[in-house]
């Protein structure tokens, strides 16, 4: 990359000759301050060239008077994404069923738009999940800047929809051309990054004379490694690349596909924890795993749901092996239940091609309320009272702690 | 058609065909809606089929494992796999699998049917958006 080594190396002259404690991207400012021409492309600076596991970077430059600023960040660390389009063609009502992925996009991606479009993204943001990103950034202008995520190759596969259930790609594609390619890696990368947070900041306050500045603040558990900035006012109009360093320590690890970096100990308690409780009650534990993990790191939501399933399902394993050492267990109906439930698996998602259910989700709260309520009444001593397995099985237990107890004492 | 299940000298008569209803629905919501499918087993079996909690905590594992392993198939094919953390949190999930059988052996079965309570909970809050 001889062109960031460039930049550097500018940046470094400019600083040691005039004394900046700062990096520049190009020094035509250097000229004598004889009403100089407005720069054609924006110029800035930043306040830190490396960071810690974090933080916030200011960002301070000028452009041409009258032309908005919008500033791209990205890290060089890449990770795989993928859209799977379900959403039936418009005009025709058909179901593309296609999945597109890229091995390449940016570990952390963000743009930055001017302030005054903070109700834009507002209002993008009541849309709830399907809000649009190619919208947000036609509305607030940030799409001359959207430049990394679209210079990386797509692969397309057609898919089926029963093939896709567990995790068939279907056949690959003839190559995209270069403006689906674009289109197609805003989808991903919303997949990706989910929330309009995550992926726009209004934050870049410009004055009238065309100077600007704007905090980029770069979440602990971030990818490391350098992190690109750039500025442009249109997409001619682009500014010299500017690359701030993230730094990360032990025990922080730096997780590949997640793009994220995290403190290893923390997942490892935190699924001991919950999983423990998830197999005490009979389920492996993702259901309390996944908002959790959520809430803790800043793990795209897709990845998190990726990896915790896999690692329930391990609980599960070694949940049935050990319950069917002490016999608590029937194989019989564990089996055709599971069925099933496999059988049911297949079907939702034909069903959710056809219905959009996602507003009803509360109701399952409730029933799940309801059920919690009925199975507390069973462990209350009116229910107890009328249910004589229940009453022998609590003497059965009474009966083996007892034993249990004795042969401790014995033994000591 | 029952399934005659015994435990601790009890015999249990299982429903099949409300059992697979059950679950064939369960299976089917959950992944219309994109939430967990296994806690919604442990009422089914604990309430709607009465067996007794020793046993619908194991069995019930053994119900959701298969659409465990399907969906884990489907994350990985999808590109939303990451090897690093899962190696870090599958030592604990096997530990967990260890562990939660040792305790729930100790306690008394009432207070594992107050645990199950516990998580359906706090499911229903997150589903609720409330948590």
């Amino acid at each position: 990359m001889s062109f960031k080594l460039h930049a550097a190396l500018a940046a470094l002259a400019a600083s040691l000759l005039l004394g900046y404690p700062v990096a520049h991207a190009t020094t035509p400012e250097a000229a004598p301050a004889d009403a100089p021409p407005p720069p054609a492309v924006p110029v800035f600076t930043v306040d830190k060239t490396s960071l810690s596991n974090g933080g916030v970077i200011t960002v301070t430059g000028k452009t041409a008077p009258g032309k908005t600023v919008y500033i791209e960040v990205f890290n060089e660390n890449p990770v795989t994404g993928s859209f799977f389009d379900s959403r039936p063609n418009k005009e025709t009502g058909k179901i593309p069923y296609k999945l597109y992925m890229a091995s390449e996009i940016p570990a952390y991606y963000r743009i930055h738009v001017p302030k005054e479009t903070q109700p834009i993204l507002d209002d993008f943001k009541k849309e709830g999940k399907g809000w649009s990103y190619s919208g947000a950034l036609s509305n607030t202008g940030g799409e001359v800047v959207y430049r990394e995520p679209g210079k990386h190759p797509i692969t397309a596969y057609q898919a089926s929809l029963q093939a896709s259930i567990v995790g068939s790609r279907g056949e690959v594609l003839p190559t995209l051309d270069d403006k689906e390619r674009v289109r197609r890696s805003m989808q991903i990368v919303k997949a990706r990054f989910r929330t309009v947070d995550k992926l726009l900041a209004a934050n870049i306050d410009q004055k009238e004379d065309g100077s600007f500045t704007a905090q980029i603040k770069i979440p602990e558990g971030s990818a490391p490694g350098k992190y690109t900035i750039i500025a442009a006012t249109s997409k001619k109009a682009v500014s010299e690349p500017l690359v701030v360093e993230n730094k990360i320590a032990l025990p922080m690890i730096y997780m590949d596909n997640a793009g994220t970096s995290l403190n290893v100990f923390v997942p490892f308690f935190l699924v001991l924890a919950l999983a423990t409780f998830g197999v005490l009650m009979g389920a492996g534990g993702g259901f309390i795993i996944n908002p959790v993990m959520l809430m803790m790191f800043p793990i795209p939501h897709n990845v998190v749901a990726g990896t915790v399933t896999p690692t329930v399902l391990f609980s599960q394993a070694s949940g049935v092996v050990n319950y069917s050492k002490i016999k608590f267990i029937s194989w019989k109906v564990g089996v055709t239940l599971g069925i099933a439930m496999l059988a049911g698996a297949f079907i939702g998602p034909v069903l959710t091609t056809m219905v959009t259910v996602d507003e009803f989700k509360f109701v399952f709260g409730w029933i799940l309320f309801v059920l919690a309520a009925l199975m507390f009444w069973q462990t209350t001593p009116g229910y107890l009272a009328k249910n004589k397995k229940e009453q022998a099985i609590l003497k059965e237990f009474q009966k083996r702690a007892e034993e249990a107890s004795a042969a401790k004492a014995a033994r000591a | 058609m029952y399934i005659h299940v015994n435990f601790w000298g009890n015999e249990f008569k299982v429903n099949v065909i409300v059992g697979c209803i059950g679950a064939f629905l369960i299976a089917v919501v959950s992944s219309m809606f994109g939430f967990g499918g296994g806690p919604f087993m442990v009422p089914l079996m604990a309430v709607v089929l009465g067996l007794p909690m020793y046993l619908v905590v194991g069995s019930s594992l053994l119900a959701i494992f298969f659409s465990t392993a399907m969906s884990s198939a489907r994350h990985y094919g999808f590109g939303n796999f990451d090897l690093d953390l899962f190696l870090v949190m599958f030592p604990a999930a096997l530990l967990a699998g260890w562990i939660a059988p040792k305790i729930a052996k100790r306690i008394n079965p009432l207070w594992v049917k107050r645990i199950a309570v516990i998580g359906l909970t706090l499911l229903g809050l997150s589903l609720l958006g409330l948590f």
